[in-house]
């Protein structure tokens, strides 16, 4: 059951990254479009920069569960790599359950700032005059969708913990090994990787 | 106080708590306990403002700027190239590695991807053609450090931003000092290859002929370079708009080389996306300390403490270099840049020495964390390459094997130190 959820998630994430990768490409092509007719024809479109901050803010807090999923947030593992499988689990938990302490507390200030900008139907102090609680919409849905990934990952780490199975509480919040960072980093190129046994061999 | 809230970050750091959850746990307990959390208040307004910046869109289009290049297949032609031209040399491939690393880096923002890809394409030499294994996988893991010094670099971008220093005089300050140090890496090699001849592997037979007809694959990574920079000087564009450009750029190269497809492109949004958010993540809670810090006047007891130990100058900037070493061995180098910076940059700037000045403190800096990749036991580069060796062998070897190189940066950043105008020289020539 956990697992399935674990898998559905990665699954939104995955989709919402595609989306989220999509849309700053398009913000790539309008802002190049934006300079070349101001060098060329002299003509000023204004507002793809503003545009291009808005896809930004959401874009990001919708990768988040993904880096989430994916092991990528950054952790000092100089201590950790050497600890003993049960306290590096214990560890993987306390980890998970100050993040979502801190993005608690993110969250709720960007919800904040939203509710704010929706009742006082503040816009951005622009020509264009964008009311700031749409793109602030997304930008705060990013953070509830990562907020509910962080209460599943911590509440599905502690069972695993609690039923003292380490390899699982590691694969859901551990550190990533070294050969999956770069699997991660070169998905899709031309880099072959040494296999686990080969590095395990030769440590 | 300070000195507890010290211990329990270590605490919280050695642990391995994500350190973006760290740092920002940090900032909001210090604000609760010397200000009643008045700062934490004003969040909301931070985040959003921060959120939606255009500079730091930069960020996220350099990144899928490097991640569409390293999937467009140049690094196999390119190093076909670059062998063409340098392994005349003593110490041969290994100036490939270096050389190619180089023109890698800059159009890509990441050091693993860039030792990753560069070294897949180079390890089946090593056996074929009898090098030193351990020199040259540490010649690969030294030149993949290139990718943050070498513009564009992410890492100058987060410095620029946290310190208010502009974008493009980073940039332009980069360029110099990321030549001389491809330079002293090639002089480690000839150094190491002239004292034991043997090391340098067997001899590639080339003539002028092939150099010429190798060049347009050097190509596509030089004009990308060109655009990117040379709109940003040209006053076309900000460094966020270069960044734009590069992306068109580079979909456009990927073209030509027929491996733009769908496929390609959902691998490099999820690389550029959870890198970014890898970042961002980090960055927003730092920009929060950075805030903190400053209503606290920590760095004013900061000063003091320095002042108090009545070093010159620039005996001041080689403690801060050593701390930076130590430091280097143990962390990882985005959060290191990211906890640190707040701190000892308001001292550099006190020192009162025009020449060391916000843009030169940048190049300094990254030459640092550039050490911090190939130090072990933490030294992520080393790890790659020692990812990359399909036939296995001792991790050690890659970390022998990159000391040279150590010592090459350590004279770069003696002659930073000593002659600052390497790196200042350039963005004061063009606007200044």
């Amino acid at each position: 059951m956990l697992a399935m959820i674990h898998q559905k998630l990665e699954i939104v994430s995955r989709y919402a990254v595609w989306a989220g990768g999509a849309a700053l490409m398009a913000a790539a092509f309008m802002v190049t479009v934006d300079v070349l007719c101001r060098k060329f024809i002299g003509i000023t479109m204004s507002g793809s920069d503003e545009y291009s901050g808005y896809v930004f803010s959401a874009t990001t807090t919708w990768a988040y569960s993904f880096c989430l999923l994916h092991r990528s947030n950054v952790r000092i593992d100089a201590v950790y790599s050497l600890l003993p499988k049960p306290v590096a689990a214990t560890l993987d938990v306390v980890g998970c359950i100050l993040l979502l302490y801190y993005m608690f507390i993110m969250t709720y200030y960007a919800g904040i700032s939203f509710t704010q900008s929706y009742q006082n139907d503040s816009v951005s102090i622009t020509t264009l005059a964008t009311p700031q609680w749409i793109p602030q919409l997304f930008w705060f849905a990013g953070l509830v969708l990562f907020f509910i990934t962080l209460i599943f990952v911590s509440l599905y780490a502690i069972v695993s913990l609690l039923q003292r199975n380490w390899e699982l509480v590691n694969k859901i919040a551990g550190v990533p090994s070294i050969a999956d960072v770069i699997e991660e980093e070169t998905q899709g190129q031309d880099v072959v990787l040494a296999s686990a046994e080969t590095l395990d061999r030769t440590r | 106080m300070a000195f507890g809230i010290l211990i329990g970050l270590l605490v919280l750091v050695l642990s391995a708590v994500p350190v973006a959850a760290v740092l920002g746990i940090l900032s909001f307990l210090l604000d609760e306990i010397s200000m009643g959390g008045t700062l934490t208040a004003a969040l909301a307004e931070i985040y959003w403002d921060k959120s939606k910046e255009f500079i730091l869109v930069a960020v996220p289009m350099f990144i899928l700027l490097g991640e569409i290049m390293l999937r467009a297949g140049i690094a196999r032609r390119m190093y076909g190239a670059v062998i063409q031209w340098l392994s005349w040399l003593p110490g041969g491939l290994m100036h490939a590695n270096i050389g190619s690393c180089t023109i890698f880096a800059a159009s890509s923002g990441s050091s693993v991807a860039t030792a990753a890809t560069v070294g897949t394409v180079a390890y089946p030499e090593i056996e074929k053609r009898n090098y030193n294994e351990s020199l040259f996988l540490g010649s690969l893991a030294a030149g993949g450090t290139l990718g943050i010094l070498v513009p564009p670099s992410i890492n100058l971008i987060i410095y620029g931003l946290l310190t208010d220093t502009s974008v493009p005089e980073l940039y332009l300050a980069g360029i110099f000092p990321g030549l001389i140090l491809s330079g002293l890496f090639m002089l480690a090699i000839i150094g190491a290859c002239l004292y034991r001849p043997f090391w340098g592997g067997t001899k590639i037979e080339t003539t002028w002929g092939q150099r010429i007809r190798s060049l347009p694959h050097l190509l596509p990574p030089i004009l990308l370079f060109a655009a990117v920079v040379g709109s940003i000087y040209g006053g076309i564009a900000t460094p966020t708009e270069a960044a734009s450009i590069g992306v068109m750029m580079a979909l456009i190269i990927a073209a030509s080389f027929k491996t733009l497809n769908f496929r390609m492109l959902r691998d490099a949004f999820e690389g550029t996306m959870r890198t970014t958010a890898m970042i961002m993540l980090i960055v927003f809670a730092a920009i929060f300390l950075n805030f903190v810090l400053g209503f606290m006047g920590i760095t004013q007891a900061m000063l003091n403490f320095i002042a108090a130990l009545g070093l010159t100058p620039v005996q001041t900037i080689y403690l801060i270099v050593v701390f930076y070493l130590l430091l280097g061995m143990f962390m990882e180098t985005l959060s290191m840049m990211l906890t640190t910076i707040p701190i000892v940059f308001p001292i550099i700037m006190k020192l009162g020495v025009p020449e060391f000045s916000d843009v030169w403190f940048g190049i300094l800096i990254t030459l640092l964390m550039e050490a911090a990749l190939i130090t072990p036991p933490i030294g992520v580069n080393l790890y790659v390459v020692q990812g990359i060796r399909t036939r296995g062998g001792k991790f050690n070897d890659v970390a022998i094997g990159a000391i040279p190189f150590v010592f090459a940066m350590l004279a770069m950043i003696v002659l930073l130190i000593t002659w600052p105008n390497l790196a200042t020289w350039l963005p004061n020539l063009v606007y200044h």
